[in-house]
């Protein structure tokens, strides 16, 4: 009998799953982090009357539903960088990585099972978080909930693909959790700044047709394949 | 049979293996030595787990290569640390990694037999005794049927009856064309079974003797 790499990687993703699920140690917090920093937002942002009203930023004012954007996506990335940071922590807490790594499974398998594990985690806090945010900032996206879902989606791959890689050479190291973000970070900003251009956006009423000839939309998309290669065909590397 | 040529593993100034060549053959190699001696290197170099400074080595004539996946899905290991993941219960643990090399569900019965774990199937790991653990991490490297098995420290926190049973367990494993080596500081318990047995001390082999030879002190 021999299994196919899909059904190792999936094997492998829903032992993430059920280990969380058993544990409840990476997704407690990262929506716990979510809504505090949400409820943060909701005191201190000015009264959303209009998304279209300017907010004062320090170099000038921007519409709020700018703001509004780039708080959402800060928010996700840095909930996401907390579910991440936990990647390893099965394999390192009890010994099996060697375990892991001696089965004979492509680090690609390896790494889509990490990255599936994560991404349930990340589209869990964002089930959580954008009703959250519509029901504190007042937001109708009417039909535009399906074009920010898509955003959504392209921005998911690109954050987890490369959350994921990161935190494989992350936990080579002692300090990994210092090492995650500053590791991280400067590849996910692109996936952010794309993402939050673009939910800014449907904040503001623009159709998807729209938005699809953005630049920002093929560059989100670009980006999401890139990282999704990227991690599938360096993983390995990151484990040595 | 595996063939070592100048391994040598370097950790910053400790020379770990120091330019170890030699042969071991099949059936079952006593790995001994003092703490330090390098046996748990020697071992995490067979597995591929980790890249030796110099030398090489070859497993049935194959450079040995830890991403090549059909020389992994060779391999049983179980190193210091159980590699079994606590919040899963024992069958659970087996079931994955029997998934993961592709072998039948059936075998999962079998080594829970085979290491008197059947009472202990459904307990999560993190609940079972320090024993119960080792026994089945060695289940866990047995679950696919490997040729070539590597086992460090088995009979840590066995009593006697569990350590008779993981005994009988190994050489009803053995067959020929299979590999195992045994690093142990219990010399005795694997002396009364094993085909050879290697002595360590400061990464270098003081003694290597097969059992054929060891009238004549070969």
């Amino acid at each position: 009998m021999k299994a196919s790499f899909a059904a190792k990687t999936l094997a492998l993703a829903r032992k993430d799953l059920v280990l969380e699920w058993r544990g409840r140690d990476t997704l407690p917090p990262m929506l716990a982090f979510s809504l505090a920093v949400t409820l943060l937002l909701a005191f201190t942002l000015p009264d959303p009357g209009s998304l279209a009203a300017p907010a004062a930023v320090p170099f000038g004012t921007v519409a709020l539903a700018d703001v509004l954007a780039g708080f959402l996506w800060v928010t996700v990335l840095f909930a996401g960088l907390i579910g991440f940071a936990r990647t390893f922590e099965a394999e390192r807490a009890d010994g099996a990585l060697d375990a892991l790594l001696l089965a004979p499974l492509d680090r690609a398998g390896l790494f889509a099972s990490k990255a599936l594990a994560n991404l349930a985690y990340l589209i869990a806090v964002e089930a959580f978080l954008l009703p959250l945010f519509a029901l504190l900032f007042g937001l109708d996206l009417g039909a535009g909930w399906l074009a920010l879902l898509a955003v959504v989606a392209l921005a998911d791959v690109g954050l987890t693909s490369l959350g994921t890689l990161f935190a494989a050479l992350a936990a080579q190291t002692r300090s990994r959790e210092l090492m995650l973000p500053l590791l991280a970070l400067p590849a996910l900003v692109p996936v952010v700044i794309a993402a939050t251009e673009l939910t800014s956006d449907l904040f503001l009423g623009l159709p998807f047709s729209a938005l699809v000839g953005r630049g920002w939309f093929g560059l989100l998309g670009f980006a999401a394949l890139l990282s999704a290669l990227a991690g599938a065909l360096t993983f390995e590397f990151a484990l040595d | 049979m595996i063939e070592l040529s100048g391994l040598t593993v370097v950790y910053g100034r400790t020379r770990a293996l120091d330019s170890v060549t030699l042969t071991l053959h099949d059936g079952v190699t006593g790995l001994f030595g003092p703490n330090g001696a390098g046996k748990s290197t020697l071992l995490r170099v067979l597995a591929g787990l980790l890249r030796p400074t110099a030398g090489r080595v070859t497993y049935d004539g194959a450079e040995l290569s830890a991403t090549d996946e059909s020389f992994r899905a060779r391999v049983g290991y179980a190193g210091h640390a159980p590699g079994l993941y606590g919040r899963l219960t024992v069958r659970e643990n087996l079931e994955l990694f029997a998934r993961l090399h592709g072998a039948p569900a059936a075998n999962v019965d079998d080594v829970l037999a085979r290491l008197g774990l059947e009472g202990l199937a459904a307990t999560r790991v993190h609940e079972l005794s320090a024993g119960f653990t080792r026994r089945a991490a060695v289940a866990r490297a047995l679950v696919h049927e490997p040729d070539l098995l590597l086992l460090d420290e088995p009979y840590a926190n066995l009593d006697d009856d569990a350590a008779e049973l993981l005994s009988e367990t190994v050489v009803a494993w053995r067959q020929p064309g299979r590999c195992a080596v045994i690093a142990t500081h219990g010399a005795k318990r694997v002396k009364a079974f094993a085909d050879a047995s290697l002595i360590l001390k400061r990464g270098t082999p003081v003694s290597y003797r097969r059992r054929v030879e060891a009238g004549t002190g070969g």
